[in-house]
């Protein structure tokens, strides 16, 4: 369903139904997705809605911008190796009108479970959003409505075998991209010791001919904060 | 008639202009150096302090040894000799000094409570018992804003001096409930049926993982201690929303919250005549 459409517009699937309607020169947004409904005017704008998935840190409020994946079954990674792994993260669907060329979101959702998850102690850690993934070796199927792969390159540039059991990112470096059947970012993990290691993401969809999602957390923004994450709690 | 001599006028005027000379360089030096402290100042605090407070403080230190050199060197080159204002100074110095005691009390203690920094503006506090959202810190007072919305000005001297409980100081926190069930009640069951509550709510954190387990088994009710981490921003609306939802899932898996009862037994059975 992801892509742009013009009004009217009526999606129906297994518990969610979307619409834009127009009444004059007024649009009427509405949404049900599981039991949550919202309704918006939208006055003037030339009737172009897009949908696509957007960083999974904005619901059901917006109070960090990390996402923790811990892995069902940890895994160890050879001192001086690199290696590509797959991993699953939660999907969160981005609703932008378009005017002037520029998209202005107007409603976020999901369809999957939210959970949060404290990353090191209380005094000096993070809150960041959970989601539970298999580790996948080859790149796996998944509904794109509810969760996207992750393609991840390993680098263990330590001396040491190093046991991986979660990853964190930074939600301003995220790069998604979208095709018919699946969500994907590609990333990479550099493991720089026993216990720290570096995460970013990498701006190339993992299949031809996917286009980029609209990002909510904007370039501006990561020149301020920066795009990297610095795992120092634990791997 | 008295003839000056130009010669010594010349003389005169020109150690008069050497020591107007070298008191402005003086104080010329004295601001190079003062404008070096500060910028030392800035580099070593700009991390610690933040830029409003630390320009009231790098001022304040800045003028401070302006003053200070004017008083000790250029003074005295001037022919003023800082001693014959100790009289005056010390008299005047010890009214001041009794009537702004308090001030400077409480500029000492904001100077520290800006370094220091246990409190930052929207910060949820208590501060001797004052409970509410920071809203101001100055030089001299903080400023309260307390949840029935009221404006309380707290003299920082009070601040420094009293115990700060800050909310919010760690990004998360956690909070507990005591919730006693009927002995008859199965536990397993409760406490099983509350992970599973607590699992299912977006704040409640997946780690620090959440307790539930019998702490006591009371004169009335099997009590279960149910502790749960949420983000530090959240836990109010988490700690508000959890209990009631307990009691309901409780409720609806037929088990109860205990009542106060006594079981009375009677020396002589109890005899009532029936028809």
């Amino acid at each position: 369903m992801f892509g742009s459409y013009n009004c009217p517009v009526s999606i129906e699937k297994e518990n969610l139904l979307i619409s834009l309607e127009t009444e004059g020169d007024v649009k009427y947004y509405r949404r049900e997705c599981l039991d949550n409904e919202v309704e918006k005017i939208v006055l003037n704008g030339n009737g172009n809605i897009l949908f696509n998935p957007v960083e999974p840190v904005n619901l059901p409020k917006e109070i960090t911008s990390y996402l923790l994946i811990e892995f069902e079954r940890s895994f160890m990674v050879e001192p001086g190796t690199t290696r590509k792994i797959y991993i699953k993260f939660p999907v969160e669907v981005g609703v932008f009108i378009s005017a002037k060329k520029k998209y202005e979101v107007i409603d976020v959702f999901t369809m999957v479970n939210q959970k949060f998850i404290l990353y090191g102690d209380p005094r000096s850690g993070i809150i960041c959003k959970y989601w539970l993934s298999d580790v996948y070796f080859s790149l796996p199927s998944a509904d794109p409505m509810l969760e996207g792969v992750i393609e991840l390159e390993i680098m263990n540039t330590t001396i040491h075998w190093a046991e991986l059991t979660r990853v964190v990112f930074n939600a301003y470096a995220m790069k998604i991209y979208y095709g018919d059947d699946i969500v994907s970012m590609k990333a990479k993990m550099k493991i720089m010791a026993g216990e720290i290691a570096e995460t970013d993401f990498v701006n190339s969809p993992i299949n031809k001919g996917m286009k980029k999602s609209v990002e909510l957390y904007t370039t501006r923004r990561v020149v301020a904060l920066g795009t990297k994450f610095l795992m120092e709690k634990g791997l | 008639m008295n003839v000056t001599d130009p010669t010594a006028v010349v003389s005169s005027i020109s150690a008069i202009g050497i020591k107007v000379l070298l008191s402005i360089a003086t104080i010329i030096i004295a601001v190079v150096i003062g404008k070096v402290i500060s910028i030392r100042l800035r580099r070593s605090l700009k991390e610690k302090i933040n830029k409003g407070h630390l320009d009231i403080i790098i001022k304040i230190v800045q003028y401070s040894f302006i003053i200070f050199v004017l008083l000790i060197f250029v003074l005295p080159i001037l022919g003023v000799q800082p001693s014959s204002l100790l009289v005056a100074g010390s008299i005047a110095g010890l009214v001041i000094g009794f009537a702004s005691q308090s001030i400077v009390s409480n500029l000492i203690s904001g100077l520290f409570l800006m370094i220091e920094r246990p409190i930052k503006v929207g910060d949820n506090v208590n501060i001797n018992g004052i409970l509410g959202i920071v809203e101001d810190i100055s030089i001299i007072s903080t400023i309260i804003r307390n949840y029935d919305g009221l404006y309380i000005r707290i003299p920082n001297e009070a601040v420094f001096t009293n115990t700060i409980t800050n909310y919010v100081a760690n990004v998360a926190r956690r909070f507990e409930y005591v919730v006693g069930i009927r002995y008859s009640d199965d536990a397993d069951k409760a406490i099983g049926i509350i992970k599973e509550l607590i699992e299912a709510h977006p704040f409640a954190l997946k780690s620090p993982v959440p307790q539930a387990f019998v702490d006591n088994l009371g004169d009335n009710s099997v009590n279960i201690i149910v502790r749960i981490w949420s983000p530090s921003t959240e836990w109010y609306g988490v700690k508000m929303e959890l209990l009631w939802e307990i009691k309901k899932i409780l409720g609806e898996n037929g088990i109860e919250i205990a009542f106060p009862q006594r079981v009375m037994w009677f020396a002589n059975e109890l005899k009532k005549e029936v028809d």
